[in-house]
């Protein structure tokens, strides 16, 4: 188990993404393992002294230095503190927790990966990593709808690397009024609907998604319908994580803990839970 | 076979010996006729009778309210210095002394908490034997966790039979040996024969939320949280952060939290990932008779029956556990 309690760590720089989201660099301690040892999907908790602590999923690559890449979305009391956060300010952190994407079993798959608005922050990790390793997996695709074009994440760097060849991108916007001016191929279309067209092999592919809870439901039974199986699904899942070593009480989905047994669960793990999927 | 058999009459000698070893709290019966675990004071009688003080003992062990951080921009985060004085915790029943359990657990194990394990390893357990009443189950639901205690007292004639679960146990013995006497009999049967019991490893399916009973009990609930606050159990904690004034310090502190409430699963942006009341009952259900992440199939129902006490609108799980979990009807 991880220790949850905070170590020092100063704000390097704010880079706003959006409207309501930002992308912050962190420095902690060199060769601590809350920068230096975690996979894409585990999480820290940020503390913010005297506001309070929050769980935030790693959007960048571990790092030696002791820098963590966060992507904020400034909706609640810390997040809403953080918005007038300056470079030098203290902050804690604390991590890596919980269970993150299963890259061993990845091996040699074709890579699916799903992203819904802010959900695009856990799976870039996933992606960085995945690049960093190419040679060993097959196709990298890369689904990612938000809002409207001006809430896409990490734009330009996803369109560098489908550029490069070394990703697969489809986009999509839930609003028309803006895609005319939106990025190359980006759609009008659903989450959901960017998989219609996809051709994948679902007997060597696996699937890692994070977005909004509204749209797992959905997500998940058309890559069924598409043939994959259950353990080749994985998902990311928001709760209420307050500790994040088990003790709580609210992050619990069925009898399994979000942040200790997730918060990446396979949808075999999630089969027949109430409320996993709302 | 011989028993440390202690009188009656000598129950304050008793009380005044543990003193030595730390303070000494038990039940008391208070002036407005509530039972509490309190402090026990020179001449006052502990209540033994009484089958369940309002709140469970996990108050000495998890304050309602602590601080778990401070924070000074010049040292960071700091676990708090606690000093944990001697706890002598006298007259607990067998469904206490299994709740304890369970929260050890929980909060010890890997990596303790820090302050729960320096309270608990301060704290010495006394049980006392009791009889179960109407509204108690720990008779009816077999529990693999275990009512360990340093003392025990079973009633017999004219006393106690005094017996010794630990180490601390012994000393304490050897400590009060002069007021006891050695008897010949048997201890009398174990009333905590319910707990200690290996339950199945068989995975349960999951709970049938389409059940109507979910509705009915949620429909009775009114969402106070009585049942959680007096549950030996309930451990439910939410963070919470304060600044001081001088803008250079804070404190973090933990508070019992209440899985009814609307509050607890909600998430920034104001989503609920339990919004109905039948959903948040269903939690409660789920954590008293499943329990969550590494404990999942151990119930942490002891059995005490403070939840059917307090209940303004008097529900009771029982019906519905006897149905949907295994029940063992004594």
């Amino acid at each position: 188990m991880v220790s949850a309690l905070p170590v020092p760590a100063v704000i390097k720089s704010i880079r706003p993404l959006t409207t309501d989201t930002s992308l912050f660099m962190l420095h902690t301690e060199p060769g601590h393992p809350v920068a230096s040892s975690f996979l894409p999907g585990q999480f820290l908790e940020l503390s913010l002294p005297g506001v309070g602590a929050i769980p935030v999923s790693y959007c960048g690559y571990p790092s030696a230095d002791g820098s963590i890449e966060l992507c904020i979305r400034h909706v609640g009391h810390v997040t809403a503190s953080l918005k007038v956060a300056l470079p030098g300010d203290a902050v804690g952190v604390s991590g890596p927790f919980g269970r993150g994407f299963p890259l061993l079993s990845f091996a040699g798959q074709d890579l699916l990966l799903i992203a819904g608005g802010l959900g695009m922050a856990p799976l870039r990790s996933l992606l960085l990593e995945l690049l960093k390793h190419s040679e060993l997996f097959g196709r990298l695709i890369l689904l990612y709808g938000a809002r409207e074009t001006g809430a896409l994440l990490f734009l330009e760097e996803l369109l560098e690397f489908k550029k490069r060849g070394a990703i697969e991108l489809h986009l999509g916007v839930d609003h028309p009024d803006f895609c005319l001016v939106g990025p190359p191929d980006c759609r009008v279309a659903l989450l959901p609907a960017l998989l219609d067209r996809l051709d994948i092999d679902p007997g060597r592919s696996s699937a890692a998604i994070c977005g909004p809870p509204v749209v797992y439901p959905q997500l998940v039974s058309s890559l069924r319908l598409q043939g994959m199986s259950d353990d080749r699904i994985h998902l990311s899942l928001e709760r209420r994580m307050k500790c994040g070593v088990g003790r709580c009480g609210h992050c619990a989905v069925g009898t399994l803990l979000c942040c200790v047994d997730g918060p990446v669960f396979s949808n075999e793990d999630l089969a027949g839970i109430e409320g996993a999927l709302t | 076979m011989a028993i440390h058999f202690i009188a009656d009459h000598n129950l304050e000698a008793l009380l005044e010996r543990l003193r030595r070893y730390g303070e000494l709290h038990a039940p008391v019966r208070g002036d407005d006729g509530v039972v509490r675990f309190s402090l026990l004071i020179p001449g006052i009688i502990p209540d033994l009778t009484a089958l369940r003080t309002l709140l469970p003992p996990k108050k000495y062990l998890l304050h309602p309210r602590e601080t778990i951080l401070s924070y000074t921009s010049e040292a960071g985060y700091q676990l708090p210095v606690e000093i944990s004085p001697p706890l002598i915790m006298f007259g607990l029943h067998p469904c206490d002394l299994a709740g304890i359990n369970y929260l050890d657990r929980i909060f010890l194990g890997d990596e303790p908490d820090p302050l729960y394990a320096a309270r608990r390893s301060a704290t010495t357990l006394i049980g006392v034997a009791c009889t179960p009443d109407e509204l108690c189950s720990c008779q009816q639901i077999l529990s693999p966790l275990k009512a360990l205690s340093d003392l025990f007292l079973s009633n017999v004639e004219g006393g106690f039979a005094v017996a010794s679960g630990s180490p601390r146990g012994d000393e304490l013995l050897e400590g009060i040996k002069d007021i006891l006497e050695e008897q010949e009999g048997d201890m009398p049967e174990d009333s905590r024969r319910f707990f200690g019991h290996a339950v199945s490893e068989q995975p349960r399916h999951e709970l049938d939320v389409t059940l109507p009973e979910w509705q009915e009990y949620a429909d009775k609930c009114l969402g106070c949280g009585a049942c959680s606050i007096c549950c030996p159990t309930c451990y439910c904690f939410d963070v919470l952060e304060f600044s001081g004034l001088d803008g250079r310090s804070a404190v973090r502190v933990r508070q019992w939290d209440n899985c009814l409430f609307k509050s607890h699963a909600q998430v920034a942006g104001g989503m609920s990932f339990r919004k109905d009341r039948a959903e948040r009952f269903r939690y409660r259900y789920l954590h008293k008779y499943r329990s969550f992440g590494t404990l999942h199939g151990i119930p942490s129902c002891v059995g005490c029956g403070r939840c059917r006490v307090v209940c303004p609108t008097g529900i009771d799980l029982r019906p519905l556990a006897e149905r949907l979990e295994e029940v063992h009807h004594g």
